[in-house]
């Protein structure tokens, strides 16, 4: 199944390995930003069907991100990337309805189980 | 009893100083080994990031690197409480790596003050977002390597946005893009016209006009000329994705009063009908269009090429491929003529392996405003473009910036007509990396049983070899190429050979262990903690370590071993990558490993781990002459009560001793040390006589008496006489100097297996040089066996052991106790060589009491 999967982090080169590894791994469309107003406006416009961001950004806090998001579209499950000191605000942010969390730094496998599972989940859950 | 009437002359106050001496030095250990553990552990961590698996950015770097200096600062600080500020210069070693560290983790500049134009000398990664991939490595090169490139500055992103938003372009160009149809060809070459149209008559804002005339003025003032300019692209995206490579348009020898016009034309070449198909593929987002312009003061090339520091079809080994042609760049790339073509080796120097020369008609030069082609005269034509001296400098370029940006890399230069090699341009070059299956053949184990399942990895990968056993003393240099390097524990001192070994193998021993991480180092696939490798392998015997899957097969197993195993991925050739690469240089290699060697010295720490290795030795040094000052100082004592005749004094640091103990007298019950308990229960041992006298030779006595007339008498005799431990709950210094030879004992024994170790010391004894020799031998043997790591010099004795588990250790102290009372005088009935092994034997079997020793008489009276 392709995706397409849209990824939003202030810091480039994670992005640049996430793109790498999705690209090398599945056959999942990815779409990167530093800006997450860009991936908000990207998500209104276009198709996503999955939304990856990190928590901690200079525009845009993950938690803000992830309202905006759940109002386009309820049924966007969004993975949230953070680093070790700030998990207490992934968990307050999986209260807010995202998916998962992910720790910094992390094993390629372990975020592509997690996008697998987080599409599986939209998949169960869009509405027919 | 002088020292107890010593004590008894001091006040109260004076002991009561002396134990909190002890104390803060102690402390100070404990604090150094803590720090010591936790810089080890980040450093493993970062170590095994580098392998390629993780995902992670700036943050993990600079937030690592800065918790193992922290740690690492401290290591220094106790050391040097610990050594009364004799390691001084360890703090100015340290600092040294800390810059170094510092310089590679800077902090990106905030991404919200956007200059339009910045000069290249204060360009580099951190401006990755706002000058592209190529402007930004060629800031680095300039900058950061110091790598002769030209003057010049840059037109960030925050230029074209700025250009679209006054020409009110933003929103038209987003909307033309995005209805793209990539399959219509035709539709597809009229946008590109239009979206072309849309921006070369733009009108350039004034702010940008002003930037761009400040920038240049600055130029003509360093260059003493106004130059004519190279404009070259640099999208985001190029670093990564090769193929925008020839996508986005070079403008070459521009006047400066043509310099706007050529900027659009720049900014233009992203709407070519290749580069719209590949935006709209990549689904790129229409911030990721904007597009930086590096303007750089022209070179008037003499010759120019490209080098790739690998082969890029993969078929060749380690060579770098340098194809040059006359005059300026696009000779080389456009295809027109064939360029020379030059291979060069990397390994084991720089060195031009082939040539092939062609004819080379035409170049392009530098013309009036513009470039021109023309043709070369026919001699002229057939010369080799560059010399000798120019590829073996370009070779070494080369090898510094595959280093540097972490993976083989494709760059752009030319040579001036001075014969100077100026670069132009750097950036990844795209390699095929085979891949393991990972996918093990059926019936695997019946033809090859397993005779290892069980440890730890040190490092992943299939490796197959013959077995070399080695123990502490082997010698190394006969170590054959390509053999699995089997041993009872991971001794430093085995890292030399590990750049012969193909794998690595060890009973005892933690993954963080020195050699585990040399292992590392030299991607060696390792195991440790096997438990019993050296009893069930046999010496010679072809063997396979699969690490990844955590066995040890029989034989020479070809199906997993012919799976080519990536070392790295294409992770590890990403610029992040490569950072964590440069700010591990100064954080993991271990040079220092032997401290017998002259330059086991601060000055010789060439890295944190370093510092690390050397702070720990020296620390244990430290301690161990804590006895000895103990001895000098006015410290508040127990004496053991016990029928065997030691005279065991204790000072205790902190429970070491029960708390409610009162008084001047302990009994054994009363020790709470770890280690102290353990080895009093060798010492204590039944079968352990110390009192009286041993069976004697008439020789060995003559042995004896011949000494004491030359030998010097010990100074302080009674003071000798006793026994002093120095002890905390897990810590223990033991000194005990009988007659004439001494021993000590410095050991910790926690739960916390990476802080524990044992240090054991025995010089001297009565008799003659060869027989004090011989009883060396038999104690270095004996600890040997008992899985020390040994060094006999004369007839000193040194062993010691690391990071084993509290109950081994507990039961190795235990055996010391016992070692020490048996080899108490036997240095005096040790007559011959042959003897030596039969009271290793008797030791061994659990004769403590030697019954029947070969060079025995009846009755000597010799105490």
């Amino acid at each position: 199944m392709s995706a397409t999967i849209v990824i939003v982090d202030d810091e480039p080169d994670l992005l640049d390995l996430l793109k790498l590894i999705l690209t090398e791994k599945t056959d999942h469309q990815v779409v990167t930003t530093t800006n997450p107003q860009e991936a908000v406006d990207w998500c209104r416009e276009y198709h996503a069907d999955l939304l990856i961001s990190d928590l901690r950004m200079p525009e845009m806090e993950g938690i803000e991100l992830l309202k905006i998001i759940k109002e386009i579209d309820p049924y966007l499950p969004l993975i949230i990337i953070t680093a070790y000191g700030t998990i207490g605000s992934a968990v307050e942010a999986m209260r807010h309805g995202a998916f998962d969390y992910i720790t910094k730094p992390f094993r390629k496998e372990h975020i592509l189980m997690t996008i697998a599972k987080a599409l599986r989940w939209r998949q169960e859950h869009l509405p027919a | 009893m002088k020292l107890l009437n010593l004590f008894r002359r001091k006040k109260p106050s004076a002991a009561a100083a002396g134990e909190e001496f002890f104390k803060k030095k102690y402390q100070s250990f404990k604090n150094l080994l803590e720090a010591n553990n936790a810089a080890l552990e980040v450093m493993s961590h970062m170590e095994a990031t580098q392998e390629g698996d993780y995902v992670f950015d700036l943050q993990f770097i600079r937030a690592s690197a800065e918790s193992i200096l922290e740690k690492v600062q401290t290591i220094v600080q106790e050391l040097n409480t610990l050594g009364d500020n004799r390691y001084a210069e360890l703090v100015k070693v340290y600092q040294n790596i800390a810059a170094k560290i510092q310089n590679e983790t800077e902090a990106a500049p905030p991404s919200l003050s956007v200059p339009l134009v910045l000069p290249l000398s204060q360009v580099d990664r951190r401006f990755l977002l706002q000058v592209g991939g190529k402007n930004a490595n060629l800031g680095e090169i300039k900058n950061r390597l110091q790598l002769p490139t030209p003057e010049g500055f840059v037109l960030t992103n925050e230029a074209y946005r700025l250009v679209l938003a006054e020409n009110r372009l933003t929103e038209p160009l987003a909307s033309l893009v995005k209805e793209l149809d990539i399959d219509n060809i035709e539709q597809l070459t009229e946008k590109s016209q239009i979206l072309r149209e849309m921006l070369l008559p733009a009108k350039i804002p004034q702010r940008l006009v002003e930037e761009v005339n400040q920038q240049y003025g600055q130029l003509v003032a360093a260059l003493n000329y106004e130059p004519y300019l190279a404009l070259r692209s640099s999208g985001l995206y190029e670093d990564l994705e090769s193929s925008f490579a020839g996508q986005f348009l070079t403008v070459l020898n521009v006047p400066f009063d043509r310099f706007f016009p050529s900027y659009l034309e720049v900014l233009a070449s992203q709407f070519t009908p290749t580069a719209l198909v590949y935006l709209s593929q990549k689904r790129l987002l229409q911030r990721q269009l904007a597009m930086s312009v590096g303007c750089l003061a022209m070179v008037p090339a003499r010759s120019s090429g490209v080098m790739f520091t690998a082969d890029p079809t993969g078929s060749r080994g380690d060579v770098l491929v340098i194809d040059a042609a006359w005059g300026l760049g696009p000779a080389v790339v456009d295809g027109t003529l064939t360029p020379d073509h030059y291979v060069l080796s990397k390994q084991p120097a720089l060195d031009l392996l082939e040539q092939q020369i062609s004819r080379k008609p035409r170049r392009w030069i530098a013309a009036d405003r513009g470039i021109a082609e023309e043709a070369v005269p026919l001699e002229e034509g057939s010369q080799p473009a560059l010399t000798r001296d120019e590829l073996l400098t370009l070779g070494r370029y080369a090898l510094q910036l595959e280093e540097y940006f972490g993976s083989p890399q494709d760059i752009e230069f030319s040579v001036d007509l001075q014969g100077r090699i100026i670069l132009l341009q750097s950036r990844p070059l795209t390699l095929l990396t085979p891949r393991a299956t990972g996918i093990l053949p059926p019936h695997l184990e019946e033809r090859h049983p397993v005779l290892l399942d069980h440890g730890t990895v040190a490092c992943f990968g299939v490796a197959a070899g013959p077995v070399f056993m080695v123990d502490h003393q082997a010698d190394l240099s006969h170590f054959p190429d390509g053999a699995i390097l089997v041993a009872r524990h991971t001794t430093a001192r085995y890292g030399a050979v590990l750049h012969k070994a193909a794998g690595m193998v060890i009973d005892i021993g933690s993954a963080t262990s020195h050699l585990a991480i040399l292992a590392r180092e030299f991607k060696l696939p390792a195991l440790v903690d096997t438990g019993k490798a050296t009893q069930v392998l046999r010496p010679g015997q072809e063997i396979t370590v699969d690490a990844n899957q955590i066995r040890v097969y029989d034989g020479r197993l070809e199906e997993i071993l012919q799976a080519p195993v990536a070392k790295t991925s294409l992770l590890a050739e990403t610029p992040i990558y490569a950072r964590l690469r440069r700010v591990l240089r100064w954080i993991t290699p271990l040079r220092l490993t032997d401290p017998k060697l002259a330059n086991f010295t601060p000055a010789a720490c060439q890295t944190l781990h370093d510092i690390t290795r050397f702070a720990h030795q020296m620390a244990v040094t430290e301690m161990f002459e804590l006895g000895e000052q103990a001895r000098q100082g006015e410290v508040h004592m127990v004496q053991l009560q016990t029928n065997i005749p030691l005279n065991l004094y204790i000072i205790d640091l902190g429970g070491g001793i029960r708390a409610d103990h009162r008084g001047r007298f302990v009994s054994p019950e009363d020790i709470t040390s770890i280690p102290l308990r353990a080895l009093w229960r060798g010492i204590s041992h039944p079968e352990i006589s110390w009192a009286g006298p041993i069976p004697i030779d008439m020789r060995g006595l003559y042995s004896v008496v011949s000494r004491s007339l030359t030998a010097a008498a010990p100074q302080h005799a009674d003071f000798w006489a006793r026994t002093l431990a120095i002890v905390s709950e897990n810590y223990l210094n033991y000194s005990s100097r009988l007659g004439y030879h001494f021993a000590t004992i410095d050991a910790l024994v926690s739960d916390v297996r990476n802080d524990n170790y044992l240090s054991f010391r025995f010089k001297g004894g009565a008799a003659d040089e060869s027989r004090r020799g011989r009883r060396a031998r038999f104690l270095g043997e004996v600890l040997t066996r008992l899985d020390l790591e040994v060094d006999i010099t004369g007839d000193l004795v040194v062993a010691r052991l690391w990071k084993y588990p509290r109950p081994l250790l507990e039961e190795k102290l235990d055996l010391l106790g016992r070692l020490m009372g048996c080899a108490r005088q036997r240095d005096m009935v040790m007559a011959d060589e042959s003897t030596v092994e039969w009271y290793i034997q008797a030791f061994l079997e659990g004769n403590y009491r030697f019954a029947g020793e070969p060079g025995s008489v009846a009755n000597p009276d010799q105490g």
